[in-house]
């Protein structure tokens, strides 16, 4: 498949974003921070109710532990912006690097996963209280739940090992 | 006209200057130069920079997360979450520390000079040893009450709460400003 990211590099480098993520001393610096933090928060509750799921910390109720989630959704919505702003600000950088593509397949499947799991399981994981066991399809999501951000973060880490050498990519 | 000085003790009346950066200028060639520190720092291999990188990012996760979660619950989300049984997920952050510390020792190891000579490096080790010590009082506080989960919590460990909030993201922005504050990256340049 050949797909043609010309025009979307163009567009993403025209925008005002690109233009302050490039010509700013702090924006760059600033959204990398805020893009740590929204990771720490959607492993810090994501993770934890995975965790829960696979059968850990099972006193805890995974209906009430589910009431941190928003606060990593939110973590996640943060990082859907500045990493947005890290796309326009160098969009050569990202579009024709491998590691960037893996990293946009693993939030797509874990964006699917997120699907399977509120449609198919959370019924009969919402009425779970302390102490009861998960049906084994959560487990298998809580398990590819972790697999999948442990992904996302590892190819994030591994953006600048895979950079592609400007020109190099028509 | 003296130059500025930079160094401990403070340049004054009888007081040579110790350049401490320089001082350590030995130690610094010496452990830069060792196996291990040419290895994760120029090793071609993925498992090497960028899988330490990788395991200190997935454990900052974990750590801060975890510590976090926990936080966010002493202030007040997730009201009807029971707190006791929340203890279990205490392993969970001493396993992101653990991978943290020795992660870390390596990237250490792999530029002592690059983050022993900048300041914010500092800063972000006494944010986390300080973020240690609240969860260590929160620990003590909140989770050894006997009268944990039957009643609403006091001021005080709301207060622990949003200081370990502040001390995380206060180690995050530190970590990640490393990158674009140092000074000298090897003993050399």
């Amino acid at each position: 498949m050949n797909l043609d990211l010309e025009p979307l590099r163009i567009w993403l480098h025209s925008t005002g974003i690109s233009w302050i993520m490039t010509h700013t001393k702090w924006a760059w610096a600033a959204s990398e921070t805020l893009h740590f933090m929204g990771l720490t928060l959607l492993i810090g509750t994501v993770g934890l109710f995975d965790l829960r799921l696979l059968g850990l910390a099972k006193g805890v109720s995974p209906a009430a532990l589910h009431r941190l989630i928003p606060w990593g959704i939110g973590g996640f919505i943060v990082n859907v912006l500045t990493g947005f702003c890290f796309l326009a600000g160098t969009p050569d950088q990202y579009l024709y690097n491998n590691a960037f593509r893996l990293k946009v397949v693993f939030l797509f499947l874990a964006g699917i996963n997120v699907l399977v799991f509120y449609s198919a399981v959370f019924r009969r994981v919402r009425i779970l209280g302390p102490g009861a066991n998960t049906p084994l399809a959560a487990k298998i999501i809580a398990c590819t739940s972790l697999a999948l951000w442990i992904g996302v973060i590892s190819c994030g880490r591994m953006l600048t090992f895979f950079r592609p050498l400007p020109g190099t990519h028509h | 006209m003296r130059e500025l000085q930079y160094g401990w003790p403070p340049a004054g009346n009888g007081h040579r200057v110790v350049d401490f950066p320089k001082l350590m200028n030995p130690f610094f060639a010496w452990l830069e130069q060792t196996g291990l520190s040419v290895w994760v720092r120029e090793s071609p291999s993925l498992w090497a920079f960028p899988t330490v990188l990788i395991f200190h990012a997935v454990g900052m996760g974990f750590l801060a997360g975890a510590n976090v979660a926990i936080d966010l619950r002493l202030l007040g989300v997730a009201a009807r979450l029971q707190l006791a049984p929340m203890e279990r997920f205490f392993p969970v952050l001493w396993f992101g520390l653990w991978v943290n510390v020795v992660s870390g020792v390596l990237l250490l190891i792999a530029y002592p000079t690059k983050a022993l000579t900048n300041p914010v490096f500092y800063v972000k080790l006494s944010c986390i040893a300080l973020a240690l010590v609240v969860l260590r009082q929160i620990r003590i506080q909140v989770f050894r009450d006997p009268a944990l989960d039957r009643q609403p919590l006091p001021r005080r460990s709301k207060m622990l709460a949003a200081t370990s909030i502040l001390l995380w993201a206060g180690a995050i922005t530190a970590g990640r400003l490393l990158a674009y504050t140092y000074t000298r990256l090897m003993v050399n340049e």
